[in-house]
């Protein structure tokens, strides 16, 4: 039996080893052209990997004064983890009093917030910025947050969590004299660790992924994302190869970390918008 | 008294509730309801150069867009592109799904090399699709590969016929979306009772298609719709991969008439040539397609979750 | 020390050493943190009463950066009271600047080129009272048509450009060609210029759709917006488009390079035998390629057409909801009118370009010889531009139809007798 079985699991390997190795090539073509010159990487001659690595493109990359790549990661960071914590926050209130207070108003609420799920950013985005205008958060780091940290999806499947939340669990801390704020914060929010980090790493990888709302907003190069001091390298006119892949190296490498750390978190989270419940 | 209590309880819970979801209600008005409310009095006015709705033309921004080949024409594109990346997205996530479930060795390495895509932006993947996989001259890794074999290099981004900028937009979107959708999908496939299958063998189904498609199939239905749902809303709405590789300003221009999705369109009337009424309209009108295909999808596969 | 701008001109060595240094280094990751700590937005200078803001696209010449912040430096040391918060704008300039001006926050400053409707929506202020009869005719008539909108002037020009194509001399005797002078020839010779790995003409990577879907049409006589009316869908329009084609399926043209027609690479790097470019393009290839190049108009369609080029370049204008109105039209009138040496070191110090105000343009040195000065001349007799009232949706009209002409091989009259329908009503809604 055991033997049938790594028999005919050695072609499903075999596929599997294929294919990732098909998914990788970006990410070594990212490494390869960070590590050459210039005329290396547009040589017609392949080579695998630079015979001298130019580790020097990452140093010049720090030192291009028309492209802040350290304000850029230093606003990222901030930006994505002030998103995320607000945004957990807000949605994990608003998912709990979805579910689980009894008040009038509450469907009405819910609809409202499922409506604007079904809009496309594209619609408001023009008008957003209008508003944002209006708000004084042209050109500023809160301007580039704000409308990230209230996400109707994540209300939604923090509502759908909370849902599924033992009411036993929830009657005897009330009968143990918590007020709702008291369940929320002692019984619910210690409870949804798992939720928590699954969208808290979508959150992170959404919001420092951002392109288009940092680059409007954020006009002056104190405000500018990693994305967006990217984009400057692809849009410059006069186009440095190594450069701009040793930039999309300094781009992706922090996601993959935190990917590879919070991993088992999103797999877990992924039970949550499977659409079971 | 106990009608008192009831009515101050319920006083106490409404309190609650008001003060639970009033930061997130507070935060979607002023980000998404007001904007959505603005929006549309934008999509009635004539608004050229101005983001203040006023000049009232009823509804002839609508009917322009509907009369303009061009705007018609880009939702045929994103028809034709949901047509191909959505079944296949489906199609590749799946069956990574049950190459990784089902593997001895390795399983967590699978897994993780699939899934990282999802951390890259595509903007730093439009850039090595455009600038080094698919690049059109020699040193191109995808032409560095065909050359082994003695063919010449291929222009893969500008060029009609054949039309192989398709297959470099379908891919980098592959790439980067197929890692989340095989997660859920194995979420779905480790909730399914092993029983089943137990039932399955001793009613002697050998493993393989009548299992998938009898078993496995049926029990992922719920997950399967929200994976096609998710995904045929992120394609109406593709705009990253189209402007950055074929372009949506700047030098060559040229090359984004050859796929220009509805959202291309729009950035460039609006924001390009600054007519906001119309922009305004079409995205609406894109909302209006995306919510009858999703409930055309809806009739033919069901919403998922309530028919189990 | 900064009393006048020509010491001031000197120090640019001192920039170009920035990137080295340590200490440097060291003083980008203080100003991150400090960043971090404070917070970012429009910081006034302290001692200075106005902060005036002024936007820049970013210029892809090494050098020009450092040389508009020095510019604006050098007004503050004449003006103490008067700050210049100088904004390089990477990426999609055109969207930022327009949504920018949509609200209050917009620079008072700012570089573009004139539309109708930036006047109509009353983004930019008239600088007629800048030019007196002695500075208006310094300017070229077609400069100041392209900055007037109804008769007023908005755009103060800083630097004009020209496009040129650009040809390998040694490639060309190789083959025994003469530089090409119609159409035609063009394609013979890219054709016979094609090689194994080197392709005979780039004209970026769209196959010239963009770089010459109004140049094309102009070197067969044919125009596209005059007198507020659509003059596009004729004949000869359609035979320039036409002609496109043949040099599109010609195999010859370079498709897929990294950079696009307006930087030389493909031309430096041996990609391509031709190239059609910019001007400013011309001291990197110059350093590269020494007396190896040549360069022209784009050629006449028939022997019965003429040479073609654009006229391009940018504007300085100011916000009309500015409010330092004044101050901004001052410091403009100080930076591009009054100060020559600024404006040379500006069109001249790091790209070619050319300058606008004749008198400096006639005495620059560099634009005196060679293919610089081939350039310069063809720009005062062929270059041309379109008017304000052109936007760019007409622009995408016209490009879909010249893309389905090349690419799609649809025949050109009904493609352009579609798309003048559809620039016609745009027309109409702009002039509304």
């Amino acid at each position: 039996m055991n033997k049938r079985n790594a028999l005919t699991s050695l072609p499903r390997t075999a596929w599997l080893l294929f294919v990732a190795l098909l998914f990788l090539i970006p990410f070594y073509l990212i490494g390869r052209n960070s590590l050459m010159t210039d005329s290396e990487i547009t040589s017609p001659y392949w080579a695998w990997l630079s015979p001298r690595p130019q580790w020097s493109n990452f140093s010049a990359l720090f030192h291009d004064p028309a492209a802040p790549m350290l304000t850029g990661l230093a606003n990222s960071a901030i930006i994505a983890v002030v998103t995320l914590v607000f945004q957990m926050l807000f949605s994990s209130m608003a998912g709990y009093a979805l579910a689980r207070i009894p008040a009038r108003g509450r469907n009405v609420v819910f609809f409202l917030i499922l409506a604007t799920l079904m809009i496309p950013g594209a619609v408001t985005f023009v008008p957003t910025f209008a508003v944002m205008a209006y708000l004084g958060g042209v050109n500023t780091r809160w301007g580039i947050i704000a409308p990230g940290v209230f996400s109707a999806f994540s209300i939604f499947l923090f509502r759908q969590f909370y849902l599924r939340f033992p009411a036993e669990i929830e009657e005897a801390g009330r009968l143990d004299g918590l007020s709702y704020f008291g369940v929320y914060w002692r019984l619910l929010l210690p409870n949804s660790t798992n939720i928590i980090m699954a969208l808290g790493v979508l959150t992170f990888i959404a919001s420092w992924n951002a392109f288009l709302w940092p680059l409007v907003i954020g006009q002056d190069p104190s405000a500018w994302t990693v994305q967006v001091v990217l984009s400057t390298f692809l849009s410059s006119q006069k186009l440095n190869l190594p450069q701009l892949f040793a930039a999309a190296a300094v781009g992706v490498a922090p996601l993959v970390l935190v990917f590879l750390v919070m991993q088992r978190y999103i797999v877990e989270g992924a039970k949550f918008s499977g659409g079971k419940e | 008294m106990p009608i008192l209590q009831k009515s101050q309880a319920d006083r106490s819970a409404t309190f609650a509730f008001w003060a639970f979801v009033s930061p997130a209600l507070l935060g979607l008005t002023v980000f998404t309801l007001v904007p959505i409310v603005w929006g549309f009095l934008l999509s009635l006015s004539h608004a050229q150069n101005t983001i203040h709705p006023g000049h009232f033309i009823g509804f002839r921004n609508y009917a322009d867009l509907l009369t303009d080949e061009a705007f018609l024409k880009s939702l045929v594109t994103i028809v034709v592109f949901a047509v191909f990346i959505v079944p296949l997205t489906f199609a590749v996530s799946l069956g990574l799904a049950l190459l990784v479930n089902k593997v001895g060795w390795g399983r967590s390495f699978f897994r993780t090399v699939f899934f990282i895509p999802s951390a890259v932006s595509y903007v730093v993947a439009s850039l090595i699709w455009k600038v080094s996989l698919f690049n059109g001259l020699p040193f191109g890794f995808v032409n560095h590969l065909i050359g082994l074999f003695g063919v010449h290099p291929v222009a893969w981004i500008g060029t009609a016929h054949p039309p192989w900028y398709w297959l470099v937009l379908v891919t980098v979107r592959l790439w980067l979306q197929v890692g989340f959708f095989m997660i859920i999908f194995l979420a779905g496939l480790q909730e399914i009772p092993k029983s089943l299958y137990e039932a399955a063998s001793v009613d002697g189904a050998g493993p393989g298609w009548p299992v998938f498609r009898y078993i496995t199939l049926p029990q992922l239905k719920a997950t399967s719709v929200s994976v096609l749902l998710l995904n045929l809303i992120a394609a109406f709405q593709a705009f990253d991969e189209f402007y950055n590789i074929l372009g949506g300003s700047g030098a060559s221009i040229g090359n984004a008439s050859l796929a220009r999705p509805p959202l291309v369109y729009l950035y460039s009337l609006a924001l390009s040539n600054q007519d906001f009424g119309r922009g305004a309209a079409g995205g609406f009108i894109l909302t209006a397609l995306i919510f009858a295909v999703t409930l055309l999808q809806g009739r033919i596969f069901g919403f998922g979750g309530s028919e189990k | 020390m900064r009393t006048n701008d020509a010491p001031l001109l000197h120090t640019q060595t001192g920039f170009v050493n920035w990137h080295g240094s340590r200490r440097d280094f060291l003083r980008g990751v203080t100003v991150a943190a400090g960043v971090l700590l404070v917070g970012c937005g429009h910081s006034s200078v302290p001692g200075a009463r106005v902060t005036l803001t002024q936007w820049y696209h970013q210029y892809g010449e090494k050098g020009t950066q450092e040389a508009v912040v020095r510019y604006a430096k050098a007004y503050t040391a004449l003006h103490p009271d008067i700050a210049i918060q100088v904004v390089w704008v990477p990426g999609d300039y055109g969207t930022k600047l327009s949504t920018a001006l949509l609200t209050r926050g917009g620079p008072d400053i700012f570089e573009g080129q004139i539309t109708k409707p930036m006047v109509t929506a009353e983004q930019v202020a008239p600088l007629d009272d800048l030019f007196p009869p002695a500075v208006r005719s310094d300017f070229s008539p077609r400069d100041l048509a392209q900055n007037s909108v109804d008769g007023k002037i908005y755009g103060l020009k800083m630097l004009d450009d020209t496009g040129i194509l650009y040809y390998r001399k040694s490639l060309l005797k190789a083959a025994g060609l003469a530089p090409p002078k119609t159409m035609d020839e063009v394609i013979a010779a890219a054709k016979k210029l094609t090689t194994g790995t080197r392709k005979g003409l780039f004209l970026g990577n769209d196959g010239g759709v963009a770089a010459l879907i109004n140049i094309a049409p102009w070197s067969a006589g044919g125009d596209f917006l005059a007198d507020n009316k659509i003059v596009f869908n004729t004949p000869q329009v359609a035979g320039a488009y036409e002609k496109m084609r043949e040099l599109s399926d010609s195999g010859a043209l370079l498709i897929g390079a990294p950079t696009d027609w307006w930087e030389a690479d493909a031309l430096v790097q041996g990609q391509a035998a031709m190239q059609w470019g910019g001007l400013w393009s011309y001291p990197t290839i110059a350093k590269a390629l020494g007396g190896d190049v040549g360069g022209m108009a784009w050629p006449a369609l028939e022997t019965s057409g003429h040479p073609a080029t654009f006229l391009g370049g940018w504007s300085a204008m100011v916000n009309a909801q500015s409010n330092q109105l004044e101050e901004a039209k001052r410091y403009l009138k100080w930076l591009w009118l009054d100060s020559p040496k600024i404006q040379e070191d500006w069109c001249l110090g790091y790209g070619f370009h050319v300058p606008p105000r004749l008198s400096l343009a006639r005495s620059a040195a560099p634009l005196q010889a060679g293919v610089a000065a081939g350039a310069v001349k063809d720009l005062n007799s062929w270059g041309r531009s379109l008017p304000p009232e052109w936007n760019s949706a007409m622009g995408t009209a016209l490009t879909d139809a010249v893309t389905n002409i090349l690419k799609e091989g649809r025949p050109a009259a009904p493609e352009l007798a579609v798309a003048a329908k559809k620039c016609e009503r745009e027309l109409s809604r702009l002039l509304e």
